[in-house]
């Protein structure tokens, strides 16, 4: 599903990323981890045609997406759910009207938009908060919503970025839950955390990076 | 169709969010729309007005006196058939000198030195408006001449083209400042769409990462430009008409045969200010928004 070859990824001729070559399969969920400024985002923000690599290629559901032309790209992100490590709500929508946005974007019907919205917000246990804006939401539950956003398009994949950063760690394990859900239903999933109390002992595949390098794999 | 209802509404909110800046954008293209379509009323009465009065403009065929009565038929038939010749009005020698008789009033006795009528007999021609072009009607005079019998043809021409010439100056500064509002507005609109632009960067940002398409983007900026025009368009025509109501009552008042000659713009034309001012700040709109990135 998702394919680096010899990626590397420069900022200002430093190097964010450095020879990646990583394979996460159709229908797998897999952890990337390392510690701040390890180059987690980066590798994210490749797959969804944030950056493009400088040396290698990265390859999604079969496009090179380094060489994607402008109006391919919207069709990429609609396949993709992703979760921002910094939210990225729109603060002058309702968290309702947030998630529904994904929906519209989908050209969904009004409708059908307003049920599966209403479903998400159940399934994240916020549904008393549905109509509020995201500024009046604690951080924990803005998190929530950007997940809420990000799922309910229901993707071929999913990003998560530090998607429980903000979560106490009953929340934590609901949100895990919805996404071994999403994962079971087909969804690839990758996500970016550097907490290792989430994946641990959940035999999932883990790759850990450090300083832009893949230092190594295994299994949780 | 739903999507595209959720852009309109999504317009409507970004609209009424930025009402201060749009209420000043839709302020400053109406004093353009105004000032522009202020200038082509005053040249519509101005033409109007011109047509009003070469209605009562001709030439005057004056006649050799020798004619007899059936030779001076016979010209007249010649000028009857002249498709440019609306009306053909015969004045006798008699009556001309009645005429002028009349016109000098107390001068009258100064006539008297005269033993014979000095006076011709004319023909006084009306002429179609479309024929009253300085060098058609030069034309003209020249053909008329050529007629035997005709001892002279006279013309206001000076009269006539200082008025054309009126017209046409009019028509010229009207497009030349007509084009001038055109751009102003245009760039107006430009800078307007830029600024809310500018200020939905993050939004659009958002946007652009969650896979909205350039049409999805970019429609709602598109219909805030749309709608500012139209509403300028709209007040304008309003504010135009009630001034033109207000100007005419209290002209005519004073002045109560200028009611002929005062028009207002035709009803059907009325779209085209709404119409224009939508077309100009979509313009703009595209401008401002350009090509979007991803
Ligand atoms: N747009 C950018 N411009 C310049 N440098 C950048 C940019 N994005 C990332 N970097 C650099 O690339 C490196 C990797 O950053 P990245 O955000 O991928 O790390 P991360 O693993 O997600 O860290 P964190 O756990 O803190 O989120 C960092 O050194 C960062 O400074
Ligand atoms: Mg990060």
């Amino acid at each position: 599903m998702i394919q680096f070859s010899d990626v590397s990824k420069y900022f200002d001729n430093e190097s964010a990323l450095t020879d990646i070559n990583l394979s996460v399969e159709k229908g797998e969920l897999v952890y990337i981890t390392g510690p701040s400024g390890a180059g987690k985002t980066t590798l994210l923000r490749l797959i969804y045609r944030a950056e493009r690599p400088d040396a290698g290629s990265v390859v999604v559901g079969g496009m090179d997406v380094g060489k994607l032309k402008q109006g391919e790209i919207p069709s990429l992100r609609r396949n993709t759910g992703i979760v921002f490590q910094d939210f990225r709500l729109l603060t002058n929508k309702t968290v309702f009207e947030n998630v529904a946005l994904a929906l519209r974007i989908h050209g969904i019907h009004p409708k059908e938009i307003k049920e599966r919205v209403n479903e998400v917000f159940g399934d994240i246990g916020l549904k008393h908060k549905m109509h509020e804006f995201p500024q009046h939401l604690s951080g924990g539950e803005q998190q929530m919503v950007a997940i809420a956003r990000a799922i309910v398009s229901k993707p071929t994949v999913l990003l998560a970025d530090e998607p429980t950063g903000n979560l106490d760690p009953d929340t934590a394990t609901i949100i895990l839950k919805l996404f071994k859900e999403i994962n079971i239903n087909g969804t690839t999933v990758v996500i970016a955390t550097h907490h290792e109390a989430l994946f641990k002992g959940t035999g999932r595949r883990v790759v850990y990076l450090k300083e832009g390098r893949i230092q190594k794999e295994s299994i949780a | 169709m739903k999507t595209l209802s959720f852009l309109f509404q999504t317009a409507a909110e970004n609209f009424w969010r930025e009402k201060w800046i749009n209420a000043l954008t839709v302020l400053t293209i109406a004093v353009g729309l105004f000032i522009i379509s202020t200038f082509a009323l005053i040249i519509l009465n101005v033409d109007v007005t011109l047509k009003q009065w070469s209605k009562g403009f001709g030439l005057v065929v004056y006649l050799n006196d020798s004619l007899t009565a059936e030779e001076e038929g016979i010209i007249k038939k010649y000028l009857k058939q002249d498709t440019d010749i609306l009306e053909i009005n015969y004045i006798s020698k008699d009556q001309a000198l009645k005429e002028l008789k009349q016109s000098l009033g107390a001068m009258n006795p100064v006539l008297e030195g005269f033993e014979e009528n000095p006076l011709p007999a004319s023909f006084e021609l009306k002429l179609k408006r479309e024929a009253l072009e300085p060098f058609l009607i030069k034309k003209k005079v020249g053909q008329i001449k050529q007629i035997t019998g005709v001892a002279d043809v006279q013309y206001g021409e000076k009269w006539l083209s200082s008025l054309n010439s009126l017209s046409e100056g009019m028509k010229i500064i009207g497009i030349i400042l007509g084009s001038i509002i055109f751009v102003a507005i245009t760039f107006v609109t430009y800078s307007t769409i830029k600024i809310l632009f500018y200020r939905r960067a993050e939004e659009i940002e958002t946007l652009k990462l969650l896979g909205a398409s350039r049409g999805f983007i970019r429609l709602p900026f598109l219909i805030a430009g749309l709608f500012i025009g139209i509403l300028s368009g709209i007040m304008v025509l309003f504010t135009l008409l009630s001034l033109y109501a207000f100007t005419t009552s209290r002209i005519t008042e004073l002045i109560p045969a200028v009611k002929a000659f005062t028009t207002f713009f035709p009803p059907e034309t009325y779209p085209l200010l709404p119409l224009g001012g939508a077309a100009i700040s979509l313009i703009g709109s595209i401008f401002a928004i350009g090509r979007i990135r991803y």
